[in-house]
C-alpha cells in the first residue's frame, strides 16, 4: 500500500517541469528563421535584466517577440484545456468528455464572431480592436456556462446527466446559430473564423490580455486542485462520496465554473483545439494513475509539453505556411485515440 | 488483530455502553416526484432504539419502504416529522463530514469509473478525517490495512477492484465503511448478490465487528433466516408501516409474517431460542 | 505523511506527524511550493513581455534613420511609412501584380505563395498563404512596409503586423474605379506617382473606349461561376461585379453576401444567357463546362444546350490593373457584334515581351495585351 505523498507528487511534477522545459527550449530554436542556442540564451538574460538594447542575435528580436510568446500561449492554452478535461471527466463520470462538451466553445466562437462584426461598425483604437475579440470571446463562454448550469440543474442542484444533455443541445444550438450568421454576413471580417475553428496560436496577443490570462488559470486551476481529493471519490459514484464526506454541490459548483473558465479564456485566445483536453488525462492516467492529486499537475504540465510540440510542428512542417494547430492535434489525436480505446482505457 | 485505532470524538459523551446509540423517533416521510402531486411515498411514523454492539435487521418484502427508513438514518434524507438522533446529534443537522466520521453506509455494488486498487479504495474511506487537500497520513494508512484484516481480506490489498469476484468486492466495500471508523454501519440488502456461503461469512463477520469494535449496525434485507439467525433486534416493515420491533423471536412469528409477505409459513425455534422460518407448502 | 526517517519535520519538534497542527503546516507546505512553480513560469512570461514595449521597427540598424510620414491607409488607419519604402512585402496576389505594373518590382522583397503572376513574382521569397502569413518569415525580411487588402487578408494578421511595429498598408477595392484609384494611391505610397498616373490614365482611356462600344447594346445577362457544387457566384458589391456591369454584363444574382450560394431551380427561373468561368487556362475551363453539362438538371439552361459560355482568364478575381484586359476580352465574347472592326482600334499585341523587364511601365502593359491574344489563339485551336 503506497499512497500518494507530498514528495511523489513534487517529484514526478518536477520531472514533467523539465521536460516542458526542454520542449520550449528546442521550440524557440526551430522556426522560419535558424537562430543559435547560445545567442538565445545571452537575449533571454539580457531581457530578464532588462537590458534589451543589448540584444546581440540578429534574429533575438523575432524570438523572443514573436515565437517566444506564442510559446508561452501554447503552455497556457495546453495547460488550461488539459486541467479543464481532466475536471469534466470527472465531473461529468464520463470518459469522453473532452473540455467542449458542455458548449463553452461555441459559446465562445459566438461571441467573438459578435464581436468581429460589431467591430467593424464601431470605431475602435488598435489596442482596443485587439482586445475585443478575445472580451467577446470570453463574454460568450461566460453566458453559456451560465446557461447550460440553468438548464443542467435539477431539484436545484447539477446533475451529470442532465448537465451533459444541456450542454450538447446548447453547443449544437449555438453551432447553428454560428452557421447561420456566417453564411448571411459579409465574408470579410469572417475570413478568420475558419482559423479560429481550427485552432490557431499564430496572432501574438496583447501583454494585458496574456497577464489576465496567466492569473485566472492560477486561480481556476488552483480552485479545482482544491477538490482533487473529493474527485477521487466521486469518480465512485455521488452518493457514495457524499456518504465518505463529500460535499457533493459545492464540488460540482466549484469544479463546473473553475473548468468552464479555464476552457473559456483559452479558447477565447486560441479557438478551438481539439483533442487536447480529451486524451492528454487519458494518457497521464495510464502514466500516473487516477489520483486526482497527481492527475491535474501532470496534465496540466502534459497538456503545456503536447500543445508546445504540436504548435512547433504547426508552423515548421510546411514552412514558411502556419498550419492550424488544430490540424496538428486531431493528426496526431485520432491515432492515440484509437490505441487508447483499444486498451479499453477511454 | 488489534481494534483499529480510534480518536474520541466531539460529542462523544462518557456513557455506559448500554445506553441507546442510535434513536429513532416518530420518524415518518413523504415524496413527492412533482411539487403539483400528492406525495406518492410515505413512511408512517416509527420509532425504535439501538445501542452499541447492536445489530438491527430491517425486515420486510420490496417497496415497504426499508431502503428509505435507511437513508433517512443515514442522514441523507431529512424526515418529514419525528427526529433521528446519534449519540444525541441530529444525524440530518450533521455536516457532510461529521455525518461521514460516524455513519458509514455500505452500498450494494461500485461502479468504478476506472480502475482502482483494493487498498486505494479502502483508504479512501479515510477522506472525512482530511482536511481540503491532503495527503494520507502513517495513521490513515494503519488504519486501512487494519479494516482489511478484519474483514479477512488483507491479501487482496493490491489487486484490481474490476478483477475480484463479487464476494470479494463485497468484503473490501465493507473494509472501506470500516476504515471511516463509524459509530453507525449501515448496509443496504448487502447479500442480495451473494451465495448461501458468502452471506453467512458476511452476517457473521457484522456481528462479530459489533461485538469487538462496538458498533450499532442496521441491516437492510429482506431474508427472513438471516434476520432471525443473527439480529439482536428486527423492525418489520409493510408497505411503509412499521408492524412491529423487537428480538427475532417476538417479530418472527406465523401469522405476521404471512400476512406481510403473503406466502404460506412456519416458524420454528431453534435450540439457541432464535426463531428459523420455512416454506409451508401443503401438499 | 512522510516516510519514517525521511521527514525534515522531524527537525520541528512542535509539530508531531500526527498533531492536527503538523498535517496543517504541511498542507501549507505543499500550496507553498505549487505556487512556487507557477511563479516561475509567470516569470518567465512576465520576462519575455518587455519586448512588447518596443515599438521600433526591427530594421537592422541604418545609418541614418529613414524620412517618415503619415500616411492614412484605405481602412481609415493612420500609419507612418518611410518617403521612399525599399523593403516591401506583399500578402496578396493582386498587390504584387500591381507592384510590378507600377515596375517597383525591385524593392519587392516578399510575398506570398499564391503569387504567380507575373512569373517573375514567383521567384521572390516566400512568407506563407496570404490567410496564414508566417510572421517570423515577414520579420526576417526586415521589411519597411508591408501591403494588405480587405479582400484576402485577415485583420488579425494587420493585428499581428502593428504589434510587432511593422506597417502595413491595407487596401480595399470594391469597384473598377476603386481599383485604379488604389494603383493610384499606391503609386503615391511608394513614390512613383508618375508612372502610377500614366498607368491610370492609359486604363481609362481604354475602359471609356469600350464603354462606347457598348453603350448601345443591352446587357448580356450572365451567372458568373465561382464554384459548382455547391453553386457559388459573385454579390453585387464585388469588384468582380462591376468588371462584369464594365464588360455589358449583368449578373443574374442579386446578392449583398460576397460569395452568394445559389441553386440551380433559381438560376433555371432567371435563366442566364451565358455562363461565365475564370480560368487560368481556357482548356480546363472548356472541359468543366462539359463536365457541368451532364450534371442532372443543368440541361434545362438554355445557356448550356447552346454551348453559350465564356471563358475569361482568372486576372477577373484580383483587383489588380489586369482585370481590364479580362473585362475587354469578357465583351468582346458576350458582344461580339461590337468589336467587327477590332483590329484596328485594340493596340498592338506584343507576344514576345519578356514578363519582368524592369524598365518601366510599358512592358508590363504589353504583358497585359499578350494575355488575350494568346487566349484567341488558343479558343482558335
Amino acid at each position: 500500500m503506497r499512497p500518494l505523498t507530498l514528495t511523489r507528487l513534487l517529484l514526478r511534477c518536477g520531472i514533467l517541469a523539465v521536460i516542458l522545459f526542454v520542449v520550449v527550449v528546442v521550440a524557440m530554436k526551430l522556426g522560419a528563421v535558424q537562430v543559435s542556442l547560445y545567442g538565445l540564451g545571452r537575449d533571454l538574460i539580457s531581457v530578464l535584466l532588462h537590458r534589451t538594447s543589448a540584444l546581440s542575435s540578429d534574429y533575438g528580436m523575432i524570438v523572443l517577440g514573436i515565437r517566444l510568446p506564442r510559446i508561452l500561449l501554447a503552455v497556457f492554452v495546453g495547460a488550461s484545456l488539459s486541467v479543464a478535461g481532466v475536471s469534466f471527466q470527472a465531473l461529468l463520470r464520463n470518459p469522453l468528455a473532452d473540455p467542449y462538451v458542455l458548449g463553452v466553445s461555441s459559446g465562445a466562437a459566438l461571441g467573438a464572431i459578435v464581436a468581429l462584426i460589431l467591430e467593424s461598425r464601431l470605431d475602435l483604437t488598435p489596442e482596443m480592436a485587439g482586445l475585443i475579440t478575445p472580451v467577446g470571446a470570453f463574454l460568450g463562454a461566460a453566458l453559456t456556462i451560465a446557461a447550460v448550469y440553468i438548464l443542467g440543474r435539477r431539484e436545484g442542484q447539477i446533475d451529470s446527466t442532465t448537465l451533459l444533455l444541456g450542454g450538447i443541445i446548447t453547443a449544437s444550438f449555438l453551432q447553428a446559430v454560428i452557421m447561420f450568421l456566417m453564411t448571411t454576413l459579409s465574408g470579410n471580417n469572417l475570413r478568420g473564423s475558419a482559423f479560429w475553428f481550427m485552432g490557431d496560436l499564430s496572432t501574438p496577443q496583447p501583454r494585458s490580455l496574456l497577464y489576465f490570462l496567466s492569473f485566472g488559470f492560477i486561480i481556476a486551476a488552483g480552485a479545482i486542485y482544491t477538490t482533487a481529493s473529493d474527485l477521487n471519490l466521486l469518480l465512485a459514484g455521488e452518493k457514495e462520496a457524499m456518504h465518505l464526506g463529500v460535499d457533493v454541490p459545492r464540488v460540482r459548483i466549484v469544479v463546473y465554473i473553475a473548468a468552464s473558465i479555464l476552457t473559456g479564456l483559452a479558447v477565447s485566445v486560441s479557438g478551438t483545439i481539439g483533442y487536447v483536453g480529451l486524451l492528454v488525462p487519458h494518457v497521464m492516467r495510464l502514466i500516473f494513475g487516477s489520483d486526482h492529486r497527481m492527475l491535474i499537475p501532470a496534465s496540466a504540465l502534459g497538456g503545456a509539453i503536447a500543445l508546445v510540440i504540436a504548435d512547433t510542428l504547426a508552423r515548421t512542417v510546411t514552412s514558411p505556411t502556419d498550419l492550424p494547430v488544430g490540424a496538428m492535434t486531431a493528426l496526431a489525436g485520432a491515432p492515440l485515440f484509437i490505441y487508447l480505446l483499444r486498451r479499453r482505457i477511454a | 488483530m488489534s481494534s483499529a485505532l480510534r480518536h474520541p470524538l466531539p460529542g462523544d459523551a462518557p456513557r455506559a455502553s448500554s445506553d441507546v446509540r442510535l434513536s429513532v423517533e416518530q420518524v415518518s416521510y413523504a415524496y413527492a416526484p412533482n411539487p403539483s402531486q400528492a406525495p406518492l411515498f410515505t413512511l408512517e411514523a416509527m420509532s425504535f432504539q439501538a445501542k452499541p454492539g447492536e445489530l438491527v435487521a430491517i425486515l420486510g418484502p420490496n417497496a415497504s419502504g426499508k431502503s428509505t427508513l435507511l437513508k433517512l438514518i443515514s442522514g441523507a434524507l431529512q424526515p418529514l416529522s419525528g427526529r433521528i438522533f446519534l449519540n444525541g446529534f441530529e444525524t440530518h443537522s450533521l455536516a457532510v463530514k461529521t455525518r461521514a466520521q460516524r455513519i458509514a453506509l455500505v452500498q450494494q455494488e461500485s461502479r468504478l469509473l476506472f480502475p482502482s486498487r483494493a487498498w486505494e479504495f479502502v483508504i479512501q474511506g479515510r477522506h472525512p478525517y482530511g482536511g481540503g487537500l491532503r495527503f494520507e497520513s502513517e495513521e490513515d494508512i494503519i488504519i486501512a490495512n487494519n479494516a482489511l484484516a478484519q474483514v479477512g481480506a488483507s491479501e487482496l490489498a493490491d489487486r484490481w477492484m474490476d478483477k475480484i469476484s463479487g464476494g470479494e468486492k463485497q468484503r473490501i466495500i465493507l473494509a472501506r465503511a470500516l476504515a471511516q471508523q463509524p459509530l453507525l454501519l449501515l448496509l443496504d440488502e448487502p447479500t442480495l448478490h451473494l451465495d448461501i456461503g458468502a452471506q453467512v461469512d458476511l452476517l457473521e463477520s457484522l456481528r462479530r465487528l459489533a461485538a469487538q469494535n462496538r458498533y450499532t449496525v442496521v441491516v437492510v434485507t429482506h431474508e427472513l433466516n438471516l434476520a432471525g439467525e443473527y439480529a439482536d433486534q428486527v423492525v418489520l416493515m409493510h408497505r411503509g408501516k412499521c408492524l412491529r420491533v423487537g428480538p427475532p423471536a417476538t417479530v418472527l412469528q406465523r401469522e405476521i409474517l404471512e400476512q406481510v409477505f403473503q406466502a404460506p409459513l412456519s416458524v420454528e425455534m431453534t435450540p439457541s431460542g432464535r426463531p428459523r422460518v420455512t416454506l409451508f407448502t401443503n401438499k | 505523511m512522510y516516510y519514517p526517517g525521511f521527514s525534515p519535520v522531524f527537525l520541528f519538534s512542535g509539530f508531531s506527524r500526527h498533531s492536527r497542527q503538523g498535517r496543517f503546516v504541511l498542507q501549507k507546505l505543499e500550496k507553498a511550493l505549487r505556487r512556487v512553480r507557477v511563479f516561475c513560469f509567470a516569470a518567465l512570461l512576465l520576462g519575455a513581455l518587455p519586448l512588447h514595449a518596443q515599438s521600433s521597427t526591427p530594421a537592422p540598424a541604418s545609418p541614418a534613420p529613414p524620412a517618415m510620414r503619415e500616411v492614412v491607409d484605405e481602412f481609415g488607419r493612420s500609419i507612418r511609412v518611410p518617403q521612399l519604402p525599399t523593403r516591401i512585402v506583399s500578402l496578396a496576389p493582386s498587390l504584387t501584380e500591381t507592384l510590378y505594373a507600377l515596375g517597383v518590382q525591385d524593392r519587392l522583397v516578399g510575398d506570398t505563395d499564391f503569387c504567380d503572376y507575373p512569373p517573375d513574382a514567383q521567384k521572390k521569397k516566400k512568407v506563407g498563404g496570404p490567410i496564414n502569413p508566417n510572421l517570423e518569415a515577414i520579420a526576417a525580411l526586415h521589411p519597411d512596409l508591408v501591403l494588405v487588402t480587405k479582400e484576402i487578408n485577415r485583420l488579425d494578421t494587420v493585428r499581428a503586423l502593428d504589434t510587432l511595429g511593422i506597417p502595413a498598408y491595407a487596401t480595399h477595392a470594391q469597384t473598377v474605379d476603386e481599383i485604379l484609384s488604389t494603383t493610384q494611391k499606391l503609386a503615391d505610397l511608394l513614390g512613383v506617382p508618375e508612372t502610377g498616373k500614366s498607368l491610370t490614365a492609359d486604363l481609362e482611356s481604354r475602359l471609356t473606349a469600350l464603354h462606347a462600344k457598348l453603350e448601345s447594346l443591352p446587357p448580356s445577362r450572365v451567372l458568373f461561376v465561382v464554384w459548382t457544387r455547391p453553386l457559388i457566384s459573385v454579390g453585387k458589391n464585388t469588384f468582380i461585379a462591376d468588371a462584369l456591369r464594365r464588360a455589358d454584363a449583368a449578373s443574374i444574382v442579386d446578392a449583398t453576401q460576397d460569395w452568394p450560394q445559389t441553386n440551380l431551380e433559381e438560376v433555371v427561373r432567371l435563366q442566364p444567357e451565358y455562363l461565365v468561368f475564370a480560368a487560368s487556362h481556357p482548356d480546363s475551363a472548356a472541359r468543366d463546362f462539359e463536365a457541368l453539362s451532364v450534371l442532372p438538371g443543368w440541361q434545362l439552361l438554355d445557356a448550356v444546350r447552346k454551348h453559350r459560355f465564356a471563358v475569361i482568364s482568372d486576372a477577373v478575381n484580383r483587383p489588380a490593373p489586369r482585370i481590364v484586359s479580362a473585362i475587354e476580352d469578357l465583351a468582346r465574347q458576350l458582344h461580339p457584334a461590337a468589336f467587327q472592326d477590332s483590329p484596328a482600334t485594340e493596340k498592338p499585341a506584343s507576344p514576345a515581351s519578356a514578363p519582368s523587364n524592369p524598365r518601366g511601365p510599358t512592358p508590363a502593359h504589353m504583358t497585359l495585351e499578350a494575355q488575350p491574344f494568346e487566349m484567341e489563339i488558343a479558343c482558335a485551336r
